[in-house]
């Protein structure tokens, strides 16, 4: 005679064991989410890094602002170049104007300085040029060509490309006297 | 014979325009000659907007060439569609793009090494999903009991959900009562289940006695 | 004074929070009334500290005290003072203050609700919804101190960005957003304590369940406020990017939905007990993933701030979260029991794991996207990009999919079905489909997938109306009047049932109105000058001027725009470009014409008020404004499904109105 099957005492009393799969799949997606977010804390995401450092120049042709002929990229190869995006209504650009103005006089004849106006007019530069006065010749780009081939998101930017037409460092930000001189010495041996 | 001398009028003036205003580089030199066919008109226009749709703003917050207002957008925009009256196709223009601004530029992410992965995630966890589904729905397990072993059966907490009947008919004959009464459902079936005419047990008649 | 003042509000919270988790904890190991007591007390305490600490701040920002440090930071003379009111969520550790403020809010009225109930679960609850506080008050007393004193405070502030002063939405959109975020700290307890007590018991699924919804409703209107706001704002014509910050916002919403579906099916079968707790956990995780997104300033976001102290801060407690979640889980997940079972695949209960399936894949996805930028920077070390593109080839698919699933599901009958019922259930709503689908194509519908969406709207439109039909036929079927049944029928009897459709009907909407208006829309780039006139589509538009405008804040170029429309004169519209003192870039602010079907939308690229000449981004959006309506149905839809049901089934307390209110007991039969 079989005696009456017993529940488990045991069953509701005891602590179930860990679930094992619950907890592999857990770790398959919370380590690598934490791991991920871990490892670009600090980094800023709204730097870009430009492709072209280390890279040749793109070429332009352009016209300046006071007239006359276009200015090719391949005619300024032999020496190095400070290719500065500005613009007229840029407020940093301002700031800036007076350190490339006293750079380039000073490194005159070794370094070009060259200015390229982003998405403003011939008028309102020639006026600007002349209140603010100038050491080095700007270029118009007036469908803002060069400055999509050279990757330009906003003024000012700061290209230094060295005597072989390689680009060699790219400053998104007003240049201050000491960045100025930093990336200088990149391009000018 | 007119149509001819217009373009090479057309041409003529472009070309004196383009000496006159200075060029962008060619971008022929960055990705090679033009690939497909010349575009115009309403077609033009389309594939403009198409791969436009392709390339990030790089001034705007995630927004495409396509739809952002800026004015940097839209020289880009100009310049898009001039590669594709051009004949340049879309993974050149891409290319012309990625050259100057990075992968960045890309809204769509290229097959390239670990970008693989976020395109193969959904799909592989579109299939787990089912797998899971199905694995779910599958024949019932021999033992039911053993299930509830771990729970004690509380006094009020585990009452029936609103389909589920007691297996004794008599039983079940008056919670279909209590819920006709409660919730006036016709025969104590709920209504959107009447509709469907599942196979419900048979409900005594409303308001005769058990 | 008040910055002192509010520093001691904080660590009170922060005091009285840790004591309280800490209390709540033992009362529930103890099964001890009086240990339950003192824990209500302390939530009471937190949520009234984070309310002065609240009210020092706004009073701060009203009087413009320049000492205190997050006055100094967002605090300006020559802003109105709602704007000064508003700027309390403005930046980034007002906002956390405001964060405590709702939180506060939450536990008191989930406490106070359920005071006499479920006494063997709330103490665990109300120790987790503690725990929580304690972290945002040590957020505020530490790494994001708003009531730092300003030793040399500065005679006036810059004010608040001036994006977030343009438009009344930026008032309404984040206090919704919160009330909907914040909110998922309650149910989150409430699941924690499930699992803590290791049984989900029949009576607690309700409570759990509500304090889902009515966080729910919150953040549905408030995804909704966002992309409005977007839309009104920014000036591109859209309302949705797929921005990680956007995204963050959505993917606790797709889990709540996809927990409240799967709640349905734990109440009525006693199934998925698991995974329903599973997803109201992974609820919560991602409002605090959500957080770390926006705060972090990781992520390359329109919302970003920048980065600071918090950003770690929030990730341990993520991952402390994270950890807490999983342990839990898997340490007591097999103890909640099913105590039915799913039956049948071709049913409602199969449907409903489809669905489960799709809101999880389509929340997978989408996360994935968010964060792979990320991913590659690691390893790959290239900055790369995941738009809009990525997001609409996964995105669409699935909505579709759950655009028919919407349909089919709740035709579909409980349990296994015969082939025959299959068809009788699935089949007259194809007479739908077909007439919605030839209705598009008459109206020039082209793109494929707005054809699949709107025949499967159709769909499910027919399915929806049919039930919500239902039981008012049945109603005068047993004799009543035709008004009598459409009163009482949807108000009494299967309330929830009416409610849920209703969502439904609200549901289909938008995913429709989504659908043409993103491939239905045309553009026009165009250059005007003064008194031309150029057409899009049956609007013609005469650039009249463009006006000078000076403002204390900004100065903006106005240009008028006269539209008329076949011959009839609509108005003026007056889309601007404005300048801020404080901002580089011009910002610019488009203006809308919101009529049933369009929206004409026009937004300045250029102006020059010398050479009298402006650049339009001219648009047509159709059908833009049911969004925004048909959320409003679903937000309706799931208030009623939270209002108390029959006299006689046992109601517990709701909260109807927002913030520290004092909630209503309903009558308990």
């Amino acid at each position: 005679m079989a005696a009456p099957a017993r529940p488990s005492a045991t069953a509701a009393a005891a602590p179930a064991a860990v679930n094992r799969r619950v907890l592999l799949v857990g770790l398959f997606v919370v380590a690598p989410l934490i791991a991920i977010l871990l490892l670009n804390l600090g980094r800023d995401p709204h730097s870009i890094r430009s492709p072209l450092v280390g890279r040749p120049a793109p070429a332009f042709s352009l016209v300046p602002a006071g007239g006359g002929p276009p200015v090719t990229s391949e005619a300024l190869k032999g020496r190095p170049l400070v290719l500065n995006f500005w613009a007229t209504w840029c407020a940093p650009c301002l700031e800036e104007h007076e350190v490339l103005v006293r750079t380039a006089s000073a490194l005159q004849g070794e370094v070009r300085f060259l200015g390229v106006v982003y998405e403003d007019e011939e008028d309102r530069v020639r006026a600007f040029l002349q209140r603010h006065g100038s050491s080095y010749p700007s270029l118009l780009d007036p469908e803002a060509k060069a400055a999509i081939a050279y990757g330009v998101a906003g003024v000012p930017e700061t290209y230094f490309i060295d005597a072989a037409g390689v680009i060699q460092a790219k400053v998104a930000y007003p240049l201050s006297a000491q960045t100025m001189a930093e990336n200088v010495r990149k391009v000018r041996p | 014979m007119r149509r001819w001398l217009a373009a090479v009028l057309v041409l003529a003036a472009l070309a004196a325009g383009a000496v006159a205003q200075g060029r962008g580089e060619d971008p022929a030199r960055v990705v090679g000659p033009p690939r497909g066919p010349r575009l115009q008109g309403a077609a033009l226009d389309a594939r403009t907007a198409e791969v436009a749709a392709l390339l990030r703003c790089p001034v705007c917050q995630g927004l495409s060439v396509a739809d952002s207002p800026s004015t940097m957008a839209s020289n880009m925009r100009g310049h898009v569609k001039e590669l594709v009256a051009a004949g340049y196709d879309e993974d050149q223009i891409l290319a012309y793009f990625e050259r100057s601004y990075g992968e960045f530029v890309r809204l769509k992410p290229p097959l390239r090494g670990v970008n693989w992965l976020v395109w193969m995630a959904p799909v592989m966890g579109l299939l787990l999903g089912a797998a899971v589904i199905a694995w779910a729905l599958r024949a019932p397990r021999p033992a039911p009991a053993a299930a509830g072993a771990h729970e004690k059966p509380g006094p009020v907490e585990d009452v029936p959900g609103p389909d589920s009947l007691p297996a004794d008919p008599a039983l079940a004959r008056y919670v279909l009562r209590v819920r006709e009464r409660a919730y006036g459902w016709p025969g104590g079936v709920s209504p959107s289940r009447d509709a469907t005419a599942s196979a419900a047990p048979a409900a005594p008649a409303p308001g005769s006695g058990a | 004074m008040i910055a002192a003042a509010g520093r001691v509000f904080i660590l009170l919270a922060l005091l009285v929070s840790s004591a309280g988790a800490v209390a709540g904890f033992a009362a529930a190991r103890r099964g001890s009334a009086a240990g339950w007591r003192l824990t209500r007390v302390l939530a009471y305490a937190f949520a009234a500290s984070m309310a002065a600490a609240n009210a020092l701040m706004v009073w701060a920002l009203l009087a413009r005290d320049f000492s205190v440090s997050y006055v100094a930071h967002v605090g300006s003379r020559s802003v109105p003072d709602w704007v000064a009111v508003v700027s309390l969520w403005s930046s980034l550790e007002g906002s956390i203050l405001f964060w405590g403020l709702v939180l506060g809010a939450y536990v008191t009225a989930a406490t106070r609700a359920n005071r006499a109930r479920h006494p063997e679960y709330m103490p665990y609850a109300a120790a987790v919804w503690l725990a929580c506080g304690a972290f945002f008050s040590f957020l505020l007393a530490g790494p994001a101190q708003p009531f730092l004193t300003v030793p040399h405070p500065p005679a006036d502030g810059p004010g608040p960005n001036p994006l977030l002063q343009n438009h009344v939405l930026m008032v309404v959109h984040p206090p919704f957003l919160y009330l909907g975020y914040v909110g998922m700290t309650i149910p989150f307890g409430l699941a924690s304590a499930a699992l803590l007590r290791g049984r989900l018991g029949h009576d607690f699924i309700r409570p759990l369940r509500d304090w889902l919804l009515l966080p729910w409703i919150f953040l549905t209107v408030a995804i909704v406020l966002g992309g409005w706001w977007a839309y009104e704002v920014l000036g591109w014509g859209g309302y949705w990017a797929w921005d990680p910050v956007e995204n963050a916002s959505f993917l606790p919403w797709l889990t709540a939905t996809a927990a409240l579906h799967s709640a349905l099916l734990t109440e009525r079968k006693g199934v998925l007990k698991g995974w329903t707790v599973t997803l109201v956990l992974a609820t919560f995780l991602l409002t605090i993933l959500g957080t770390f997104m926006t705060r972090s300033g990781v992520f390359n976001s329109v919302h970003s701030f920048t980065q600071s102290a918090i950003g770690p801060t929030i990730l341990v407690f993520l991952a402390l979260s994270l950890v807490w979640s999983v342990g839990l889980l898997a340490a007591r997940i097999d103890r909640l029991s099913a105590e039915g079972r799913l039956e049948g695949s071709a049913s409602r209960d199969g449907m409903f794991l489809v669905n489960n399936l799709l809101f999880v894949l389509l929340t997978f996805t989408i996360l994935i996207g968010t964060v792979f930028p990320l991913v590659v920077e690691a390893t790959r070390g290239v900055q790369m990009s995941v738009g809009r593109p990525y997001f609409d080839r996964m995105a669409v698919p699935i909505g579709v999919a759950l655009l028919l699933l919407m349909g089919v599901g709740p035709a579909l009958p409980w349990g296994r079905a015969t082939p025959d019922q299959l068809k009788r259930a699935l089949l007259p709503p194809v007479v739908g489909a077909l007439a919605a689908a030839a209705a598009a194509a008459l109206l020039g519908v082209r793109a494929p997938w707005t054809l699949v969406a709107l025949a499967f709207g159709g769909y499910t439109a027919q399915v929806t109306l049919r039930e919500l039909w239902l039981p008012v036929a049945r109603r005068r079927a047993q004799g009543a009047g035709l008004r009598q049944a459409l009163v009482e029928s949807p108000l009494r009897q299967g309330r929830r049932r009416t409610a849920a459709y209703v969502v439904h009907a609200g549901a289909v909407l938008v995913v429709v109105a989504i659908a043409v208006s993103s491939t239905m829309g045309t553009s026009k780039e165009l250059q005007l000058r003064e008194g031309e006139t150029a057409t899009l589509g049956a609007y013609t538009l005469t650039f009249l001027k463009a006006e000078q405008v000076r403002e204390p804040h900004r100065e903006s170029l106005v240009a008028r725009i006269a539209v008329a429309r076949g011959g009839r004169d609509l108005g003026i519209l007056t889309p601007r470009m404005n300048h801020y003192e404080s901002q580089r870039e011009p910002v610019g602010t488009p203006a809308v014409r919101t009529s049933l079907f369009e929206d004409l939308y026009l937004s300045v690229m250029n102006i020059d008020a010398s050479q009298g000449t402006v650049g339009l981004l001219a648009m047509v959006n159709p059908m833009v404004a049911w969004i925004w309506a048909a959320a409003a149905v679903m937000a309706l839809g799931g208030l009623a499904a939270l209002l108390p049901g029959r006299r006689g089934a046992a109601a517990p307390a709701r909260v109807e109105s927002r913030g520290p209110a004092p909630s209503r007991v309903a009558a308990e039969g």
